[in-house]
């Protein structure tokens, strides 16, 4: 499974989407933002999911700014809010 | 940046900051006054004419500066993002009384540090206060406080308090007869004002590099034990004590300090107060300013809160001196408190879309 890291516009943002995730059994944690991702310094969650294409994803409460993958020196933007 | 080279960074960042702050003291600052946000909102309030405490009002560069500091290193590293449109008029309110727990108490987050590497320990209680504030704030961000999403802005809009910066520059630089200059009291001292412009705008690119923040690094320690952003603050103290003790300003004690009072319980109320706000809008004095320079408009309608508040404060006898607090003062804090708890409990439970 691939890891990836989600930044959110506020805290509950975050809160949220990591309880919606451990609901399904996904492993997901909470953490700061990391600052190559982003100079925002709010709360961002990593998570795992097999499914590594995020075209389809929607963002139902409209928090996430955006999902990254986590690779071994960096990041890879995957979907970003358009708002 | 790995997590340890953003440590090394932000305690290497926090070191410069603490000894930019002591050498703005040895340049005519105030004592352990290198910088404040607090204090500096008010002076600047003063200059404009916006309220009458004759001994401070003096437009501070070091404001000037770490607004534009940060404004052209986001805009470097293209971070640069105009954003805005989160609850505007409640981060105006928790400005405002962020402010006048500031002023009950005579600092910022930031000073709170300064003058505890100054040896003014009625700062112990402050950074208490402060830290329970914090605590508060975080009870109503686990529970579903949230002040919605910002969207993006046009960047005119994200460039108007940078150029408004600009103005106060030109008039603190001319010195026009309607402008405001304090002949004695803390306003009267201060740095040159080129040094305190390149200081400030030291500050600002340092601050925007690292998300140097108080609130941000009490809260992250608190909820994921993460201590990067303390560590910036730890080194502000650590390089200021160090700074004044070499240069013979370290005086420890409780009475007598420099722009102080010894009111023990008002002090942690102040910051109690200005602590819980601050973590509601989601960043120290110090970080909203940044974030305004980096096109952040909540954070300029927060600026704009601080500034009024600093300029009711004054204006109403609310603020404190070195006498101590005022009773106008006193029931300003606990009015504080009361708005900022109702706005905590309605922005977390049974929130209803207009």
């Amino acid at each position: 499974m691939r890891e990836y890291i989600a930044t959110f516009y506020n805290h509950f943002g975050a809160v949220r989407f990591e309880r919606e995730l451990r609901k399904m059994g996904a492993p997901a944690r909470m953490m700061p933002v990391p600052r190559d991702l982003s100079s925002s310094c709010g709360t961002a969650v990593k998570f795992q999911r097999e499914e590594s294409d995020f075209s389809d994803f929607r963002d139902e409460h409209g928090e996430i700014e955006q999902i990254a993958e986590i690779l071994e020196k960096s990041y890879r933007v995957l979907w970003k809010s358009q708002s | 940046m790995n997590v340890k080279a953003e440590r090394i960074t932000i305690a290497v960042a926090g070191a410069v900051i603490g000894l930019v702050s002591v050498a703005l003291v040895l340049l005519g600052n105030p004592a352990n006054m290198g910088f404040c946000l607090a204090c500096f909102i008010r002076d600047t309030a003063g200059g404009l004419g916006l309220h009458r405490a004759e001994a401070v009002q003096y437009i501070r560069p070091e404001l000037i500066g770490l607004i534009l500091g940060a404004m052209l290193l986001s805009l470097f590293r293209g971070e640069f993002s105009v954003r805005g449109g989160s609850a505007p008029m409640t981060r105006f309110l928790l400005g405002f009384f962020v402010m006048i727990g500031c002023l009950m108490f005579l600092g910022c987050p930031f000073r709170t540090v300064l003058r505890l590497a100054g040896g003014d320990f009625n700062a112990i209680f402050g950074l208490l206060g402060f830290i329970c504030g914090i605590v508060a704030g975080i009870y109503f961000l686990n529970r579903g406080y949230s002040l919605k999403r910002s969207y993006q802005q046009t960047r005119p809009e994200g460039l108007i308090l940078p150029a408004i910066q600009l103005v106060f520059l030109a008039l603190v630089l001319a010195a026009p007869a309607f402008i405001f200059f304090t002949k004695e009291g803390p306003g009267a001292k201060h740095a040159a004002v080129l040094i305190s412009l390149l200081a400030g705008l030291l500050v600002g690119a340092l601050a925007q590099h690292t998300r140097m923040c108080m609130v941000g690094g009490i809260r992250d320690f608190i909820l994921f034990r993460e201590p990067k952003l303390l560590i910036g603050f730890c080194m502000i103290f650590v390089a200021a004590f160090l700074a004044n003790l070499m240069s013979g300003h370290f005086h420890p004690g409780f009475a007598d300090q420099p722009v102080a009072h010894t009111e023990s319980l008002w002090n942690f109320l102040g910051m109690l107060l200005a602590g819980y706000g601050c973590c509601l809008l989601g960043g120290c004095p110090l970080r909203q300013m940044v974030m305004a320079g980096e096109g952040n408009t909540d954070s300029a309608v927060t600026y704009l809160g601080l500034f009024v508040g600093a300029a009711f404060a004054h204006n109403f006898a609310l603020a404190s001196s070195g006498k101590g607090s005022t009773p106008n003062g006193r029931i300003a804090v606990i009015l504080g408190l009361v708005v900022v708890t109702v706005i905590a409990v309605s922005n977390t439970f049974n929130k209803k879309e207009a």
